[in-house]
């Protein structure tokens, strides 16, 4: 009987050892005072991290999670302080609902003074980052302008030029993307990875908010005729069906892949990725080895954007000083900045160094093309006042919706119907007059 | 009360003290959300019985209640009738099949694998293009057209009712096969030598010797039935997709709560799980007392 | 909160049979080939069937091994040479074991408070007379009823409240309080411990807290460790709630790394994806071969109570 009231207890105190143990690990990484602590949803980050641990010889732990995840998992982090990140970035897609929440410290503060550097930045980058009172919560380092990259050898094969003016002016209306697309079926290739990649179109054809000041849902025709082109180019087989961010998806970058249609299965290649500048590094040059060098980079029938990664610093953060050094580097540290843009082939928001590099900028991936100088380009074509809090989930229901459109189970009516209702039910406070 | 009888109260002291603060005091908190507009920041305010009320004509409700009984329905009649199936074979006086314990372990096997792992693994083995089920089926000729498993409604819900199926039906073996097994032989030897053949004795012997615990099976499958959330937030995009058809209560209700912030809402949905759940188990616990008192009278 | 979800499939009871029959005689002898040939069929029908349940994994033990191009181009059931440069993708994005470890301290935790106290618990209703008790422990059985998910939003605005989101703490003290298990040891240590024996401890002079652990403790623990199965089963596998109250990934216990690596730069790679699933799967695989016996032997002892 003792020995067994002796394990007892011997498990009792391992019990209690180990729980509060394990409620002093919880605690334990706030102690660790020299971590700076990074959330991010890529892992573009990584790199500018490790130089700036080696020139402040501190310690940065960069924790990503996916962005579908990435707000429902750092609202509560930010709102309760526990296991809060000094410095957070922030995607277009909710962007605008961070900058008013007030997580974000005022980088208009003196302390700080981000509003001397105003100039130094393509303006609607600069702004995008302030608040409702117009002080500066998060920079950002790019612009993120978007094109169509395409593989110079099937451009050659196809439609006789690599040339990516030429290409581009081929591809300068829908109904000229439509004719570059049976070209390319002619000869056993696909327009596009899927239909979802012409969506930025309807964007850029008509910039408008999904929501508008009144709180009102503004669903454009434009919009609503992004459901016919994708319809159609499902039904006219100019996609290999590879939707985006599947594997897949990534596989058609590199290699021909295999696509099932009318029960056959086919080998194909994809001539076409509509990405916007951060495409390039983060997607392309990852996921593309063999075909590296065979890449350049055009317009589509309209300019638009997509993107672009905003950071700052956490109200509540211990280490603001620290943390503003980071976000410093990464959006105002001339040095850091050219390395970075001729590294990655990112397209820089900061002018002091754009203004450099720009006139001589060359990329190996794209064919030596000088992709800034397009980018820059089509930065001054971007209508910038269309961001709302809504957009990411706005996006996600659009999508679901032109997908059953596109799938042939609903009509277009009662796709756009059923979004309707979705946003309504998502968010009672928006108007949708319908 | 005699002095030692208030070690009772200390003994259990700690299981109240805990039991009123994690979980009558979180059912009671959430009661009061139900009838606020909260949306996660101070400041809410009273709506009444606005959340009921839209919540009695929320089209999406009540499709994630829709869903969530043909996903289980499918999965319970498959589940319970292979695990009878299986469970009258190895009992079989006449058959003595041999491995009863090799097979049961490994029918049992899919219920211990964390149900992520498994919404994950069938999503991407499910997937209509590269999925490797498709591949293997075009392979040995089953099939000459992929199926599109999870992303047309019909074949989603399947597709899920036979997961669970899969992850549950050799639990539901290893009850039944206790049950049986707890049904005196003699019973059965008794009715061999009378000459009654095996559909007489499975439903005059066995089917009604083991109507509690099917019953129960049927309970506790259906309780956890109402509470589908793992494996249609993993199996597809978290949102229901296709169409919604993978649109469940519990999913629903999280979806209020922590995609969109609509906390009151979301608040009000899970009270209205709660009396579905009620009167589902009051509905079934009515059936079998009543069907019992009938018997009782009958005899 | 969802500890009991596993326990609550446990089924109390079948019928005993009510009148004897007469004893048998010699059963007929059994058409002999017919039923070989029965067999022969009835077996090919078991195996084809656990082929089938084997499956899934199998696809996903051989596509670990693949890369993704291989996965993407066909199926297979011969491995794949990519097993390291999956794991090197896989880990360069998620550390898998720490999910381990996470979910090993918490369940492990959760088993043993819900053990110890829910005995204590059981204890203190089954041999003390005290007002109320009979309420308490009526009020106890039908909040049982009640689905974990009704109270989900008001633990998390209390996590909040208290400081405790993002630890582990609200997943494990709960399980202090595990109705379920309480009446469940109840009705156990009713059958197999009578009064007298604690009567007959009191004179010889034990402490009521050294009874407890010494005397009823001891005699409970059949019927905790057929519970505690099913509570750390529960534990175990447990979605939601972590789901919703933790939020940086190095806590994250392995179901929700598994929700995790989905959205995750991982899912590019199916190879890497198949391979993080299998992580996930495999070492539960191997403890299972160690314990059927035990577990499927405590299954039918939940569930046909003697």
């Amino acid at each position: 009987m003792r020995k067994k009231l002796i394990s007892v207890m011997t498990v009792g105190t391992l019990a209690a050892g180990v729980l509060s143990g394990c409620s002093d690990s919880s605690g334990s990484t706030e102690k660790k005072d020299d971590v700076l602590k990074i959330w991010s949803f890529t892992d573009e980050l990584k790199k500018p991290i490790t130089k700036f641990e080696e020139k402040n010889g501190v310690k940065v732990e960069l924790t990503i999670v996916p962005i579908a995840d990435y707000p429902t998992k750092l609202k509560p982090a930010l709102e309760s302080g526990v296991g809060a990140p000094d410095i957070f970035t922030g995607e277009i897609a909710f962007l605008k609902q961070w900058v008013d929440a007030g997580y974000w410290a005022n980088l208009s503060d003196d302390k700080f003074g981000a509003d001397k550097i105003k100039d130094n930045y393509i303006p609607y980058v600069y702004d995008l980052g302030k608040d409702k009172d117009g002080n500066v919560r998060a920079l950002s380092w790019q612009t993120t302008p978007g094109g169509v990259y395409y593989k110079r050898s099937l451009a050659k094969e196809v439609l006789g030029t690599d040339d990516p003016k030429e290409v581009g002016s081929m591809m300068s209306s829908m109904d000229g993307v439509f004719e570059v697309a049976e070209k390319m079926k002619q000869k056993g290739y696909k327009m596009f990875p899927d239909e979802g990649s012409i969506r930025w179109f309807s964007q850029g054809a008509n910039p408008q908010p999904w929501v508008n000041e009144n709180q009102e849902l503004v669903l454009t025709q434009e919009k609503k005729d992004y459901m016919d082109y994708a319809k159609e180019l499902r039904a006219k087989q100019y996609t290999a069906l590879a939707p985006e961010w599947s594997p897949s998806w990534f596989e058609g970058m590199d290699k021909p892949i295999k696509v099932k249609e009318n029960g056959k299965q086919t080998e194909t290649q994809v001539f076409s990725y509509v990405l916007p500048t951060w495409g390039l590094h983060s997607v392309l040059k990852e996921n593309a080895k063999t075909t590296a060098g065979d890449w350049a980079v055009t317009s589509g029938p309209s300019p638009y954007f997509w993107g672009g990664t905003w950071l700052g610093v956490y109200k509540d953060s211990k280490k603001q000083k620290l943390a503003y050094d980071f976000v410093k580097m990464m959006t105002q540290d001339d040095e850091f900045l050219t390395d970075w843009a001729k590294e990655t082939g990112d397209v820089l928001a900061y002018t002091p160094v754009t203004d450099k590099i720009k006139s001589d900028f060359s990329d190996e991936f794209l064919g030596g093309q000088n992709n800034y100088e397009f980018f820059l380009d089509q930065a001054e074509k971007i209508t910038p006042g269309i961001v709302t809090k809504y957009d990411q989930q706005l996006d996600t229901l659009y999508g679901a919706s032109v997908l059953q459109y596109v799938e042939g189970k609903k009509s277009k009516d009662e796709a756009i119907e059923e979004f309707y209702k979705k946003v309504k039910n998502a968010y009672p406070d928006i108007k949708v007059n319908n | 009360m005699k002095k030692l009888d208030r070690y009772g109260y200390v003994f259990i002291a700690p299981f109240w003290v805990v039991f009123l603060t994690f979980s009558i005091y979180p059912v009671l908190l959430t009661l009061y959300y139900s009838f606020t507009n909260y949306s996660g920041a101070e400041g809410e305010q009273i709506v009444g019985l606005a959340n009921y009320t839209r919540l009695l004509g929320d089209s999406y409700f009540i499709e994630a209640f829709f869903n969530t009984i043909k996903i289980w329905g499918v999965n319970f009649a498959l589940q319970i009738g292979g695990a009878l199936m299986l469970a009258l074979l190895f009992s079989d006086l006449q058959l003595k099949l041999k491995g009863l314990a090799f097979f049961r372990a490994f029918f049992y096997l899919p219920n211990l694998i964390t149900i992520s792992s498994v919404a994950l693994l069938f999503g991407i083995l499910l997937d209509w293009q590269h999925g490797s089920l498709n591949m293997m089926l075009l392979k040995v000729g089953l099939i000459d057209e992929p199926i599109s498993w999870l992303t047309q409604p019909v074949t989603a819900q399947l597709s899920a009712s036979l997961i669970l199926t899969w992850m549950w039906f050799g639990h539901s073996f290893i009850v039944v096969m206790a049950g049986v097994s707890g049904i005196s032989k003699d019973y059965f030897e008794a009715a061999l030598i009378d000459g009654a053949t095996r559909w007489q004795i499975f439903s005059r012997i066995t089917l009604p010797l083991l109507k509690p615990i099917l019953l129960y099976i049927m309970i506790t499958s259906l309780i956890g039935g109402l509470q589908l959330f793992d494996l249609p937030m993993l199996l597809t995009d978290g949102l229901g997709s296709p169409d919604g058809a993978l649109n469940t209560m519990v999913l629903y209700l999280y979806n209020q709560a922590f995609k969109y912030n609509n906390y009151g809402y979301a608040a009000a949905v899970a009270y209205g799980l709660f009396i579905i759940t009620l009167v589902f188990s009051i509905v079934i616990f009515k059936g079998m007392f009543r069907k019992e008192q009938a018997e009782k009278k009958g005899a | 909160m969802e500890q009991n979800a596993e326990a609550r499939r446990l089924v109390p009871q079948t019928e005993e049979p009510k009148r004897q029959l007469r004893r048998p005689e010699q059963p007929t002898p059994p058409a002999e080939k017919r039923a070989w040939f029965g067999k022969g069929v009835i077996y090919t029908g078991l195996i084809v069937l656990t082929i089938i349940c084997f499956i899934p994994f199998l696809m996903m033990l051989t596509n670990a091994t693949r890369s993704n191009e291989e996965v993407l181009s066909g199926f297979s059931l011969l491995p794949g040479t990519s097993l390291a440069e999956n794991y090197a993708v896989l880990s360069d994005y998620v550390n898998i074991w720490s999910g381990f470890k996470n979910s090993l301290i918490i369940s492990v935790l959760v088993t043993l408070l819900s053990g110890y106290f829910s005995a204590l618990t059981a204890f203190g209703f089954a041999f003390y007379q005290f007002k109320g008790k009979n309420a308490l422990f009526v009020f106890m059985l039908v909040m049982m009823m009640v689905p974990g998910q009704l109270g989900l939003i008001g633990f998390y605005e209390l996590s909040k409240n208290l400081g405790l989101l993002d630890s582990f703490i609200p997943l494990i003290v709960p399980a202090i309080a595990s109705p379920f298990v309480v009446f469940f040891v109840r009705q156990y240590i009713q059958t197999v411990m009578h009064p007298s024996l604690l009567e007959a401890a009191r004179i010889d002079g034990a402490s009521e807290w050294r009874i407890f652990h010494t005397i009823a403790l001891p005699m409970m623990m059949p019927a905790i460790a057929t519970m505690s199965i099913f509570t750390f089963i529960g534990s175990w596998n447990n979605y939601l709630m972590p789901l919703v109250l933790l939020f940086s990934p190095e806590k994250y216990t392995l179901p929700v790394l598994m929700g995790f690596l989905k959205g995750s730069q991982v899912a590019e790679n199916l190879g890497s994806l198949y391979l993080g699933i299998a992580i996930s799967v495999v070492p539960i695989m191997i403890a299972f071969l160690f314990l059927s016996k035990y577990i499927v032997s405590s299954i039918s002892a939940g569930a046909v109570k003697e």
